[in-house]
């Protein structure tokens, strides 16, 4: 009999306990995600920078992503610095910090196909290429396209090395997006 | 010389007075009360003489060389109440027994008449032998082993069945009567269900599937615990397992008591703990593919003259891990991948326990509690059961100090369940219910389904007839669910939607047993399933596959015509037996995954091929055939077993993703003569050859499949068991090796099939006490 009298109050029990739970609602909350990547061009001789930026400001899905054309004059150097921002969060989100503190497993790739070439990158803490600076150094006027890539090395240790390429196996990407590119 | 021939004298004169007093036999008959069926397996003991007879198949047990006087005789069955008798032997009796259906057994609740009706369509049961052989296996690949299951993978750690090509939210699975409710929507979210809780594991399909929802259009997975016993007295079992090629470690152990003083009540106790490390392929281990499991369940059971109670709390927790090699950020990843034979050095060969990320933590519990009341001959059944499903996926993410999960989902389910079991009435039995099912889901982290509040309600009944040589079953079921669902996104915007579903489903069966040797039935089933919150809300990019999944909230339920047609044979002297199955599963407005190559999903890690959910209409067709035959009786045993299936998608005139390719598996077994240790002693070779799949969408409809499937292979397992008595108590000692000549291959149906082998040689060394 107490037995059954235990089954009952039980029974009343999980019923009363699954009926007073309330739906928790949660925000859509990818910590991981990056919205928006800006490449902020400042000439090397000095005088107004000017950003190009990779916006999707919802994430994967939903608005599609704005893109700009990046515009630069020929026969120029430029300092070149990537920012990396997640706008879903509030506040916003810099990512570039998380990218500057884990930066042995972190690396910016620029494969240009247009009248510029990219060097001068900065280094992780290794002395391996980073990529969050650089230099950008323009030819002759023409259109084209770059792509900037950023990868991580999800092992540990990264093993990450200087010889590495933007599709070596042991990184996978974070960022892939094609700029296009118009030198005048 | 006086001496000697005094002696023989005695002798004589004593061995005349045996063979009059001690000569007596004793025959009997053991039959079922309620089937009337011959018992076979029924204890027979004379407890004051210490003799035990086991009856034969025909029911039928013999004691010799009996003394006469009063005796006390006393006839045990596992699902039978205890008869005990006393007769004053003299020289020759023969009992006809009736042995009493116990107290019908809670499990008998769930699964209706099964035993009685052997062939009623698509119903396999795993043999004792193959339960115990898969040991050590998780509970898809136990299931693997019934001809037309196979499993659909993830690596090498998340298996789910696949029923006749049909697997997910279109399989049910009964957890000791519970609806298991998980997170079972993903092909990558594996049932979580401690295998060493079953002692059946079974697949049905039919009639008896209206009992637990009418959308269970590829089948019912059935998973019973041991009965309980009904015998007042303890008894347990302990389980030892150790696999080479994982150095997988597994203990499992159960243990259950009935005190004399508290008759009817009985309890158990059941734990397993699991652990392995690095899964080995012929060539290379992979890093974090380590698995670890706790489980543990309790169950007490009460049983009066005519109320029965049990009350079964369960825990399960598993945590996976994800081979590293496997994580990709984009399609361009996902192709390099793919391009490589074999994974980058960096992911493999540590051949560690340790679990990184990506992984799976997984707590699953349920509670439940069922009451029968008997009254006269109705019979009446409540189930009450909650179940609490939490589930993290780890991510690879940037910061290595991150310990938080990037996904949890939390599903509460709160189900009850009225069955009502009618007298016999005539030829015929038959039972109604009730069901309401109250489920709230919630998540954190990145999106991948709504929360969700959904209630279900439904009603069925089954009626079966049985005469003769003819058993007709028929059942209807109703069903109505609600889903409201809410997501709130980061930009402040709340998406919600309201979906009201009503499902219905029937089925029929006819069996007709033709001949003492030729058995046939034909069955045919309408079933309805509602689409999951998942096929209508998804919108994320699937890591694993690269794709951009969108869910489409204008699904309706599958329809699904299920027509099947069976056919066994087995010849006079039960050396030869032979399954035939047919079937064909019509299914309009079936929910798959369509490609949508024109409207790519543009994303910051690149542009992501975009996959809608869609419906078309789909018909799966296929042949489950198997034989056996005593090649030597008890000796020599060859088994034979062959599926085949084809799947297509009609209004696309192109074949379904994902069915499993057409395999054939043969198997050799010798069982020994008893010796004077050893017993039960037997071997097996088993050869399984699975065929290259060849019908696979076409690209000209949208990629989804970037990698064509993978060769057919041959593989060969091998199984050693004997049985042995330490200190009076039975060890059953067995050895397996699966992947014998440790083959390199690739299965179709593991996504992992893009980027590693399958395991390689895995030799399981076991040891069963039973206490």
């Amino acid at each position: 009999m107490k037995f059954r009298l235990a089954l009952l109050a039980f029974t009343i029990f999980t019923v009363a306990m699954t009926s007073c739970k309330k739906t928790e609602i949660q925000e859509d909350n990818d910590e991981e995600l990056i919205t928006t990547m800006i490449l902020k061009f400042t000439p090397s001789t000095g005088g107004a920078s000017t950003s190009f930026t990779f916006d999707d400001p919802d994430g994967p899905g939903g608005i599609a992503p704005s893109l700009d054309s990046i515009r630069l004059d020929a026969n120029k150097i430029y300092n070149v610095e990537v920012q990396l921002l997640n706008k879903t969060a509030s506040p916003v989100d810099d990512i570039t910090l998380e990218v500057k503190n884990e930066s042995e497993a972190h690396r910016f790739y620029f494969l240009p196909s247009a009248n510029v070439t990219i060097g001068n990158l900065d280094r992780d803490i290794n002395g391996v290429s980073l990529g969050i600076k650089s230099t950008w150094t323009t030819t002759t006027t023409g259109t084209g396209s770059i792509i900037v890539i950023l990868r991580h090395y999800a092992n540990n240790p990264p093993n990450k090395l200087e010889a590495d390429n933007a599709s070596d196996p042991k990184s996978d990407t974070d960022i892939q997006v094609i700029f296009p590119v118009k030198i005048s | 010389m006086k001496k000697i021939i005094f002696n023989l004298v005695l002798c004589f004169i004593a061995a005349q007075a045996f063979s009059q007093t001690c000569d007596g036999t004793i025959t009997g008959h053991v039959v079922d009360a309620d089937t009337k069926q011959k018992l076979a397996g029924a204890s027979v003991s004379i407890p004051s003489l210490g003799l035990t007879q086991v009856t034969d198949d025909k029911g039928d047990f013999k004691f010799v060389g009996i003394c006469d006087g009063q005796l006390k005789i006393i006839v045990t069955h596992i699902s039978c109440d205890n008869y005990t008798t006393e007769a004053n032997f003299k020289n020759k009796l023969h009992l006809d027994i009736t042995m009493p259906h116990a107290r019908q057994t809670l499990g008998d609740v769930v699964v209706e008449g099964q035993r009685k009706i052997a062939n009623t369509g698509f119903a396999k049961q795993l043999s004792t032998k193959e339960l115990n052989e898969s040991k050590g296996l998780n509970i898809s690949e136990a299931l693997s082993k019934l001809n037309g299951v196979t499993i659909l993978q993830t690596g090498s750690t998340i298996a789910k069945p696949i029923l006749h090509g049909l697997h997910s939210t279109r399989v049910i699975t009964i957890n000791n009567g519970v609806k298991q409710e998980g997170q079972q929507w993903g092909n990558e979210h594996a049932p979580e269900i401690d295998p060493f809780i079953a002692g059946k594991l079974s697949v049905i399909k039919g009639v008896d599937e209206l009992k637990y929802g009418s959308d269970a259009i590829g089948g019912v997975v059935l998973v019973e615990p041991k009965k309980m016993r009904t015998t007042p007295g303890a008894s347990g079992e302990l389980n030892a397992l150790y696999g080479t090629n994982n150095k997988q470690q597994i203990l499992s152990g159960s243990f259950e008591q009935q005190f004399k003083s508290l008759p009817g009540f009985t309890y158990r106790l059941q734990s397993t703990i699991k652990r392995s490390a690095d899964v080995r392929t012929p060539n290379y281990s992979l890093n974090n593919t380590a698995a670890d499991e706790v489980n543990f369940s309790v169950t007490t059971a009460l049983r009066k003259k005519n109320i029965e109670s049990e009350l079964f709390y369960s825990y399960f927790t598993s945590k996976l891990g994800i081979f590293t090699g496997s994580h990709i950020g984009n399609l361009t990843d996902l192709l390099d991948a793919i391009a490589s034979d074999k994974p980058d050095n960096i992911y493999l060969n540590n051949s560690s326990y340790k679990i990184g990320r990506p992984r799976q933590e997984v707590l699953h519990q349920i509670v439940k509690s069922t009451t029968s009341l008997k009254i006269e001959k109705h019979k009446l059944t409540l189930q009450v059961a909650f179940q609490n499903n939490d589930r993290s996926e780890f991510d690879i993410v940037r910061r290595s100090d991150n310990t938080k999960p990037q996904i949890n989902l939390v599903i509460n389910t709160l189900s009850e369940d009225l069955i009502y079991e009618h007298p016999k009435v005539g030829n015929i039995t038959g039972s109604a219910g009730l069901s309401f099912m109250q489920q709230n889901n919630s998540y954190r982290g990145r999106y991948f389904i709504p929360n969700y509040d959904a209630n279900t309600a439904g009603a069925f009944i089954i009626e079966k007839w049985q005469k003769h040589k003819w058993q007709v079953q028929a059942g209807v079921r109703a069903d109505f669910k609600n889903i409201d669902t809410r997501r709130i996104r980061s930009s402040g915007d709340t998406i919600s939607n309201i979906f009201n579903f009503k499902t219905i489903a029937a089925s029929g069966n006819i069996a007709r047993d033709i001949s003492q040797n030729w058995k046939t039935n034909l069955g045919i089933s309408l079933s309805q399933r509602a689409p999951y919150v998942n096929e209508l809300l998804s919108d994320g990019i699937h890591h694993g596959t690269a794709t951009y999944e969108r869910g489409n909230i204008t699904l309706v339920p599958e329809k699904s015509t299920n027509i099947s047609l069976g056919l066994s044979y087995k010849n006079d002297a039960k050396t030869f037996e032979s399954d035939l199955l047919f079937y064909n599963n019509n299914i309009n407005d079936f929910i798959y995954e369509q490609p949508r190559p024109d409207a790519p999903v543009l994303t910051i890690a690149g542009a992501f091929p975009l996959i809608e959910y869609t419906s078309t209409d789909a018909q799966l067709t296929g042949i489950d055939h198997s034989f056996q035959w005593k090649l030597i009786p008890s000796h020599l045993t060859w088994t034979n077993k062959t599926a085949l299936i084809f799947a297509r998608n009609k209004s696309i005139n192109d074949w379904l993703i994902n069915i499993p390719s057409q395999r054939f598996t043969n198997q050799f077994a010798w069982d020994f003569r008893d010796g004077k240790s050893l017993k039960e002693s037997s071997i097996s070779i088993e050869m399984s050859n699975v065929l290259r799949q060849t019908r696979v969408p076409d690209p000209k409809n949208g990629r989804t499949d970037y990698k064509d499937p993978p060769p057919g292979y041959t593989l060969l397992d091998m199984e050693a068991s004997t049985k042995i008595n330490l200190a009076k108590k039975p060890i059953v000692l067995a050895a397996s090796i699966r992947n014998l000549l440790n083959t390199s291959y690739r299965e179709y149906l593991n996504s992992f099939r893009y980027y590693t082998d399958e395991m390689g040689r895995n030799v399981t060394l076991k040891a069963t006490i039973n206490l």
